[in-house]
């Protein structure tokens, strides 16, 4: 900048030139011979001629941060009269050393008038990082006059370094841990920043730096005698979540230093340097880059004791307090009531696991609102967490709510302790209305059994009915005994019934057998009766015998007995129609002789003999 | 006479002393579960294996022992109690739901081979009733097909003759079945052909011979089938079907 000012002086002052002298075209290169890891560079090539297809080598085992930018300048020189021109092309790449090595960079090449120019090529050695590199700032501001130092000023090790500083180096499984991560210096720093933050593999954690306003608490301390200035940067809490040696790998951060660099020590001629270089511009003040890391941590871990686990141990661990508080113990139904359960003291609280109390299944519960309110002290977070419940019992009756139970390990004394919260006795009174609230009917209060548990079902009581072992009255003697009997009981019922029955039949036969006989001696009754000539007595006994004959031969009751029975018990019993017919106009003649008297006796003697044919004649049939 | 006088007075101590037994089983069988609801399983236990030690049983004398024995968490032996039970009277429903119960605590569980509905409704029919009670059914049934045939017999009436003809059939089928599942339940409850394992693991063999090899391992409390036995072992066949030799000491045959 200053050079291009003082050239557009020259061109100003001095009068145009006539002459031009022009040198063969050239391209060189120039570079630091020697880098760091990571450190930035700039290679520059420089063409003394304008030329064109600019070919750049390959930066192997570099990253090309940026490039090739291009700038050309010209200038006209007259010497003693001869006038010279100068025309001058750069180049220039941004490298940085990626890793460690000597690397062998090619020629680049230029045309130039259709001549194709090339540069030498070179080698750079990258040489390992020794850690008090510190790369020169580009962050510098503007009114600060020096910018960097061409010798490389260095932050020394003991007078910037960082530090964790753990609560304690052996811990529990859930006890928690301080880390607090602590900035020693004896230089001023201007700015820094987190570039690696640990990973707390198998930690929980919760950042707990003080960030008032953005700026650091920072306190002095001396180590060995000497005085640091100390800012906390980090302060976080880690909690073991599981057991064993852990490893905490280190924190890198990043800040620039300032330091003083040794006056001014740049002497110059140049009256734009002396302008420049007023100490009221420059405050001869470096601004140093450097990476801190802290020391990696070993954090040997605990598991916590079986011994004397409760049962309701639930991974709290700490100091804690165990409170219940509930706002109202009589209630009618339907009616809330709020049970507080309150744990507070020194431990993780935000992973509290609150104790869940058990309600009557009556009882109709919301999930809890659980709130957490903590503060973090240099011993660790603490404070309280509450959980309320919201009941609405829903049954009236008397309830007891049971203790509910907290237990918590204390890592100072190394034991269990048990905490009960106060058992509670509600009187839940029948509500007014309650039914037509929930819709009137009496079906809406119905509800299913709920099964509070399974349990085997109860003894038997009573009469053990006990008998002999292995006694089974199937196939026993008496089992066939009685089977006997059954069927003997059976076959005599039939026996029986068979007898009745062959009774009845034989008084039918002996009827029929006889038929014959009794008519044949009401017959004889009657011929005696036709001698003396006595109507009356004759045809009553002419026709009870043939009455008597035809029931006793059909076996038709006496009390059916008439001419249509007779007909038609004949007529099924296939006796020829004739006979039939006979019978009954014999029957019919007797009847009609016998209620109408007065008739002569030829017509007795036909009657009388009529009546022994169609007996004759049934008696062969029937 | 005076032969006849002793007989009879014989007898009648005889009659008296198993009468006295009676009441006392009934006592003790009273006292046992006045201590079971009291919760000293352990002394109503003595009571009823009293009560068992004078040769009689019933069902529900072994179910109470099988909910005294689950009390004390002696699920084997409550297993074995409740199959006693069942075995005397299959219709009891107590003593069925108990035993699932029960058996929801031992270690092994065996899917069943699947049955086929034949063999199971022929099963839930035979546990309708326990065995006695089939043969008092089977009884009625045979008296009550002959009086149907006798009405089929002599009957007048139409009606009462087909009434006499259909009952008939109906109670001589009833008479069939009923002498099936009692004949069966008798055969059954003579004849021990299945075990409870009472030691905590054994391993079944291939072979009734300790170097066979290990087939698979049953835990307490399972019940095995017993198809066959022979110096000390028995063949046995798990619900799965699976099938192999254990020696006796370690299951209780029932």
């Amino acid at each position: 900048m200053k050079k291009i000012f003082k050239l557009f002086v020259f061109l100003v002052c001095v009068a145009p030139m006539a002459l031009w002298a022009q040198d063969d075209p050239k391209l060189t290169v120039s570079a630091k011979k020697q880098v760091m890891v990571g450190e930035r560079f700039q290679v520059v090539f420089e063409a003394n001629a304008e030329g064109k297809h600019f070919t750049a080598p390959t930066f192997e085992g570099f990253d090309v941060l940026g490039g090739p930018f291009t700038s050309s300048s010209s200038s006209v020189q007259i010497v003693n009269g001869s006038i010279s021109r100068t025309t001058k092309n750069t180049y220039t790449f941004a490298l940085q050393a990626s890793r460690e090595g000597t690397f062998y960079i090619g020629p680049a090449s230029l045309t130039v008038k259709g001549n194709k120019v090339a540069s030498q090529s070179f080698s750079i050695t990258v040489v390992p990082d020794d850690g008090s590199h510190a790369a020169p700032s580009d962050k510098g501001n503007g009114n600060q006059g020096q910018s960097q130092s061409s010798s490389d000023p260095q932050v020394n090790g003991k007078d910037l370094f960082l530090k964790v500083v753990p609560s304690k180096k052996t811990a529990y499984v859930g006890e928690q841990i301080v880390l607090t991560y602590k900035l020693y210096t004896k230089v001023p720093v201007s700015s820094l920043s987190v570039e690696h933050v640990p990973a707390y593999a198998g930690f929980w954690t919760k950042d707990i730096t003080d960030n008032n306003g953005g700026s650091l608490r920072q306190s002095s301390e001396y180590i060995n005698g000497v005085e640091y200035t100390t800012a906390d940067i980090q302060r976080i809490i880690i909690v073991p979540q599981r057991s064993g040696n852990l490893t905490l790998d280190p924190m890198t951060i990043e800040c620039v230093a300032q330091i003083r660099t040794q006056g001014s020590s740049r002497q110059s001629n140049d009256p734009f340097d002396i302008f420049f270089n007023d100490p009221f511009f420059n405050r001869n003040i470096a601004n140093v880059r450097k990476e801190l890391s802290c020391n990696s941590l070993n954090i040997e871990v605990k598991n916590l004791p079986e011994n004397g686990k409760p049962a309701s141990f639930a991974g709290a661990v700490g100091n804690y307090n165990f409170k219940s508080d509930i706002d109202k113990t009589q209630l009618k139904t339907n009616e809330a009531f709020t049970l507080t359960l309150a744990v507070s003291g020194t431990g993780n609280i935000e992973l509290l696991q609150m104790p869940e109390p058990t309600f009557p299944p009556d009882f109709e519960v919301y999930d809890p609102k659980v709130t957490t309110s903590y503060n973090h002290t240099a011993n660790g977070l603490s404070g309280t967490k509450k959980a309320e419940y919201l009941v609405i019992p829903r049954r009236a009756g008397s309830f007891d709510l049971t203790p509910v139970e907290f237990s918590y390990f204390n890592p100072s004394n190394g034991s269990y302790t048990t905490l009960y919260s106060d058992a509670y006795a509600i009187q839940v009174e029948k509500g007014t209305g309650s039914e037509s609230e929930e819709g009137g009917i009496f079906a809406s209060n119905q509800e299913g059994i709920k099964y509070l548990g399974s349990d085997i079902r109860h003894i038997a009581t009573g009469n053990p009915r006990l008998k002999p072992t292995h006694s089974s009255f199937f196939a026993t003697p008496l089992y066939f005994i009685v089977l006997v009997a059954l069927l003997l009981v059976f076959f005599i019922l039939l026996m029986v019934l068979k007898k009745r029955e062959m009774l009845r039949q034989d008084n039918a036969a002996n009827r029929n057998r006889k038929a014959d006989k009794v008519a044949r001696g009401r017959l004889k009754q009657a011929s005696q009766y036709l001698k003396v000539k006595d109507q009356d007595k004759f045809y009553v006994e002419l026709s009870q015998a043939l009455w008597g004959y035809i029931a006793d031969k059909l076996s038709i009751e006496r009390s059916k007995l008439s001419i249509d029975t007779v007909s038609e018990t004949m007529r099924g019993k296939n006796v020829p129609e004739d006979l039939t017919q006979q019978f009954v106009d014999t029957l019919n003649s007797c009847e009609f002789a016998r209620f109408a008297p007065g008739s002569a006796d030829e017509k007795m003697e036909d009657l009388y003999r009529r009546g022994i044919e169609v007996i004759t004649k049934a008696e062969k049939i029937l | 006479m005076k032969r006849y006088t002793l007989l009879i007075i014989l007898s009648f101590a005889a009659l008296t002393m198993k009468a006295q037994t009676e009441t006392l089983n009934e006592q003790w069988f009273e006292q046992a579960n006045a201590a079971y609801n009291a919760g000293n399983y352990d002394s109503a236990m003595r009571l009823y294996e009293r009560i068992l030690d004078t040769d009689v049983e019933s069902a529900p004398l072994y179910y109470n022992m099988g909910n005294a024995y689950y009390k004390m968490r002696e699920y084997p032996m409550a297993i074995y109690c409740y199959e006693k039970a069942l075995k005397i009277d299959p219709s009891d429903d107590d003593a069925r739901t108990n035993l699932e119960i029960a058996n929801l605590a031992i270690v092994d569980k065996i899917e069943p081979v699947p049955q086929s509905f034949i063999v199971r409704g022929w099963n839930g029919m035979k546990h309708w009733l326990s065995g006695d009670q089939w043969a008092y059914v089977s009884l009625a049934a045979f008296a009550l097909a002959f009086l149907a045939a006798g009405l089929f017999l002599r009957a007048r009436r139409t009606g009462l003759r087909k009434l006499g003809f259909f009952g008939g059939i109906a109670m001589v089928l009833v008479f069939t079945l009923s002498v099936l599942f009692a004949a069966q339940l008798k055969r059954a409850s003579l004849t021990q052909d299945q075990a409870i394992v009472m030691t905590p693991t054994v391993t079944v063999k291939s072979s009734p011979n300790t170097a066979s090899v290990d087939l698979f391992v049953l835990h307490e409390g399972t019940k095995v089938s017993l198809l066959d036995g022979a110096d000390g072992w028995s063949k046995i066949k798990i619900a799965n079907g699976s099938i192999g030799w254990l020696q006796d000491d370690f299951i209780r045959p029932f």
